[in-house]
């Protein structure tokens, strides 16, 4: 085949993705029609809040897969932004001193909160190196779910806030689906941008961008921020569709499961895999819910090692060779060696001594 | 005066607990690299271990750890020969992860065997001295004194005989301990074991003076996390200055700002655990492995 | 280049303690632009860790480091690479996921510009200077390959081509040699001589590989235990009695 063909061959498939993809925004678009269609039971209201759920979910493991996949920092307590965007949205809509915000300015108020959180906890937590940042996160969010409840004058502590119903179920689809769609292009230009390719060298090699003139702390920060703030968008928007908060259910545990496994899932670093994750988390979460209700954090945890362990490049990875993901393995090989004891034995991946001064 | 002396009481017993609870967290980590975030989950089945034993046979919470040492051991040996052993050799990360899923697995599965309802053992030791103002309860002292026990113990093991010396050899350099012909999977699966069992024991000291549930493993994780980050890996006398540390400051959390819960307390254990790891980030004892450090440029 | 001009890189009483050891003890030297300067001495003897206080890899504990009469001492290491230093290291340093191509983008010069100016995808010109400096190093049929599928020559290539891509002043070089076949150091050595003469790039060159010093090298240091031991020419550097105690012993 000349080289020529080849090309034709590789835009004629481009093309076709690009097709598959514009039908399927398509039918995204149009399905909430299909409500008014009678003498169909798929399309329901409960099946556009089903697809709600999912686009927010799409939503969250892409903004997580910004600092977890992009630079690399994966950030266990990321579901504190979505806390705060939940509860800032909240507070300003229950506002029981002065008037009280619609949602729309609301869940800004709420965005803008978890961005200046990000930006607080940023700066002290993105200087630590692999698990600590990990866990300095986690100890964040869990923190946080008693800074809350001890707020009881602002936030309404463990009792909780009871927001204004909401009543347009197409209404939020359009909304969620609209974010869910900006997030996925937002993170598509940025790999696409020199900024992309800066937060992977980070990721790759932090001192070694360092010294090539990346400003790597200016970077973090940056991305961590944006993550955070569109994640406290997400928060709000699904505090004001749950209706009632309080630190248990904002806070919940399996928040932080999910966003870590959706992305692994899904394939780390790459912009397909956080929807790919996602949609396979909702629907295996959606199937085993309902089959095993008792088992099925049970079956999640398991899912997690499995997927560590056996399946590192995530379902995206399995299906192409490309270079823009990453694996845990890869990743960590950069901060800590991998467990290579002797200082001057190669870990697998590496080669060489683990960086140091030599004197 | 009285309220600062009763908080330095509790905080010093509290302590003494604490370095003893996070001694299996950091000897796994020092040892075999592997972060254990399962920690506060094999604590908790400890816990309920006592539980049964003491609701359903009548024991003295206290008198079980005689089955639940052994018991736990064995679940460690288990636990670390089908699942840990994959991710020794892996980045650290990698075990992160694993044990998260992990101890996912073990709440719910204690949830579904008792459901999420509190538990609580009673012990025959109750009652309390009182020294002046302050009131010192039986069975903190009685927990004070098998911490300590537990901390003297395990050093002795690791500093004193052969095998506790093949272990810290082991963490220092893997190949070299091959070389010389030391079994490295037999001495992993054996340190994972001790260190569950000691785990597992914190679990039925614990048992009588807080809630027991499900989903009591995690604030007590992060104390660990926290402990180890301010004592340095591996660090026997580091474990209890740490933990001293961490329960007098938890423990004037406790008296002096009133109205809150034992909740906040973990707030405190997570704001020093930041600090420490960015201010000091090789702790305050090194140990057999130091801290890796944050880039400082 | 005469010694009256200026020095580029001038180092005055550099020390660098790691708890008791003195890695790096009160070294002066300097470089002048143009020169090709060599840093050779056992092993042991601190030229990495030099290196590295220069490039602020690590943080320097007594002494002054001076970049075009500007004070680095305590910069960050992306504002010194915005001065116009570069520098490749002894463990080679490549992003082995990206492409030969993508390495050398992503080293390219970002001279403080905003944020903002980043968000799109590469500048032309920054391609085409980036495949012109593939092409000159030889390495034009690897241009898409991942950077991890290299040899350790070609490896050390893109490493010397990155540092070249901010279009840079004085690079620092870390055994650029080591672990390279004969062939390639050629190839390596005659890369440096073209930068060095056609564009006026001034290299200061950690080597264990003497002759490549001698034929690279315009002028030499040596250090010994952290300490400035000699410096010269290279053939008078070789026929240092000191030089030759301390490589060989007594």
């Amino acid at each position: 085949m000349t080289a020529l063909a080849t090309l034709e061959q590789q835009a004629r498939t481009t093309r076709n993705k690009q097709i598959a993809l514009a039908l399927l925004l398509l039918a995204l678009l149009i399905m909430p029609l299909g409500t008014q269609v009678a003498d169909q039971t798929w399309v329901t209201d409960s099946r556009l809040f089903q697809f709600t759920q999912v686009f927010m979910l799409i939503a969250l493991a892409s903004n997580w897969n910004l600092t977890g996949g992009f630079i690399g920092y994966v950030d266990f307590g990321h579901a504190v932004f979505f806390g705060l965007g939940a509860y800032a949205t909240g507070v300003m809509m229950t506002n029981q001193h002065s008037i009280q915000w619609p949602f729309w300015s609301a869940v800004i108020v709420g965005a803008i909160v978890a961005a200046i959180f990000a930006v607080m906890i940023g700066f002290p937590t993105l200087r630590l190196k692999g698990p600590y940042f990990s866990i300095a996160m986690l100890g964040t969010f869990v923190a946080m779910r008693e800074i809350i409840r001890v707020s009881k004058p602002v936030t309404g502590g463990g009792v909780g806030l009871t927001l204004p119903p909401y009543l347009n179920r197409a209404l939020f689809y359009y909304l969620t689906l609209g974010l869910a769609v900006a997030i996925i292009m937002f993170v598509w230009w940025i790999r696409r941008s020199e900024f992309g390719s800066s937060l992977i060298a980070i990721r790759e090699d932090e001192v070694g961008a360092e010294m090539r003139g990346i400003n790597t702390t200016l970077h973090k920060i940056t991305i961590f921020v944006i993550a955070g703030f569109l994640t406290g968008i997400v928060g709000g928007m699904w505090a004001y569709q749950n209706t009632f908060i309080d630190p248990d259910v904002v806070f919940v545990d399996s928040r932080t499961i999910d966003l870590v496994m959706m992305t692994m899932l899904g394939g780390l670093g790459t912009v397909a895999g956080p929807v790919v994750g996602a949609a396979a988390i909702y629907w295996l979460r959606d199937v085993v819910w309902a089959a095993f209700f008792d088992w099925h954090l049970m079956i999640q945890g398991s899912l997690l090692i499995g997927i560590v362990l056996f399946v590192p490049t995530g379902l995206v990875g399995l299906f192409r060779r490309n270079g823009s993901g990453t694996t845990l393995q890869s990743l960590w090989g950069r901060y800590f060696g991998t467990r290579a004891e002797h200082p001057n034995e190669p870990g697998p991946g590496e080669d060489g001594p683990i960086e140091g001064a030599q004197p | 005066m009285d309220q600062f002396l009763q908080a330095l009481i509790n905080g010093i017993m509290l302590g003494a607990f604490y370095g003893a609870m996070m001694l299996g967290f950091s000897v796994i980590w020092g040892v075999m690299g592997v972060i254990n975030l399962a920690h506060g989950e094999f604590i908790m089945l400890g816990a309920y271990t006592t539980w049964v034993l003491n609701k359903d046979f009548g024991w003295e919470p206290f008198y079980a750890i005689i089955l639940v040492f052994p018991l736990m051991f064995i679940v460690g040996y288990i636990v670390q020969r089908v699942l840990i052993n994959r991710v020794v050799d892996q980045p650290i990360l990698v075990s992160l992860l694993v044990t998260f899923g992990l101890s996912i697995i073990i709440a719910n599965a204690v949830k579904l065997a008792y459901s999420a309802d509190p538990r609580i053992t009673e012990t025959e030791f109750s009652g309390a001295w009182n020294v002046g103002n302050v009131t010192i309860p039986v069975t903190k002292t009685i927990i004070l004194g098998l911490a300590l026990v537990i901390m003297a113990s395990l050093w002795t093991f690791l500093n004193r005989t052969r095998t506790g010396k093949s272990i810290r050899a082991a963490a220092q350099n893997k190949q070299a301990a091959r070389i010389v012909g030391i079994d490295i999977n037999a001495i992993y699966a054996l340190t994972f074991g001790i260190c569950i069992a000691i785990t597992g024991v914190a679990g039925t000291m614990i048992s009588p003076t807080q809630a027991v549930h499900p989903f009591m493993g995690a604030p007590l994780t992060l104390r660990a996390f926290a402990i180890t980050a301010l004592a340095g890996l591996g660090s026997i006398p580091g474990a209890l200055m740490g933990g001293m540390v961490l329960g007098i400051v938890e423990s004037m959390i406790g008296i002096y700002v009133d109205r809150i819960g034992t909740n906040l307390a973990v707030v405190a254990a997570f704001v020093l655990l930041v600090v420490v790891l960015i201010t000091r980030p090789q702790g305050l004892f090194g140990g057999l492995r130091p801290v890796e450090q944050a880039e400082q440029l | 280049m005469t010694m009256d001009t200026a020095p580029l890189l001038e180092g005055r009483g550099v020390t660098k303690r790691f708890g008791g050891l003195v890695a790096v003890d009160s070294v002066d030297f300097a470089v002048y632009p143009g020169e090709v300067v060599g840093l050779i001495g056992p092993n042991g003897s601190g030229k990495t860790t030099l290196l590295d206080c220069l490039s602020r890899v690590q943080s320097i504990d007594e002494g002054r480091v001076f970049f075009k009469g500007t004070e680095i001492t305590k910069l960050k290491p992306h504002n010194v690479a915005h001065l116009g230093m570069s520098r490749t290291f002894q463990v080679i340093r490549v992003y082995r996921k990206l492409t030969v191509l993508e390495n050398m983008l992503v080293s390219r010069q970002w001279r403080g510009e905003s944020l903002l100016s980043q968000l799109s995808p590469s500048h032309p010109d920054t391609e085409a200077r980036a495949r012109k400096l593939v092409d000159f190093l030889t390495l034009e049929h690897l241009v898409d390959s991942p950077a991890g599928t290299l040899s350790g020559g070609q490896r050390r290539l893109l490493e010397l081509g990155m540092a070249m891509m901010p279009d840079p002043e004085l690079i620092l070089l870390d055994e650029a040699a080591s672990g390279v076949n004969p062939t390639l150091v050629e190839t390596i050595k005659d890369r440096i001589r073209t930068l060095n003469i056609d564009e006026g790039v001034s290299f200061l060159v950690v080597e264990h590989d003497m002759r490549f010093i001698s034929d690279m090298c315009n002028r030499v240091y040596v250090l010994n235990f952290g300490e400035k031991l000699a410096e010269g020419t290279p053939s008078e550097v070789i026929e240092n009695e000191a030089v030759i105690e301390a490589y060989f012993g007594a």
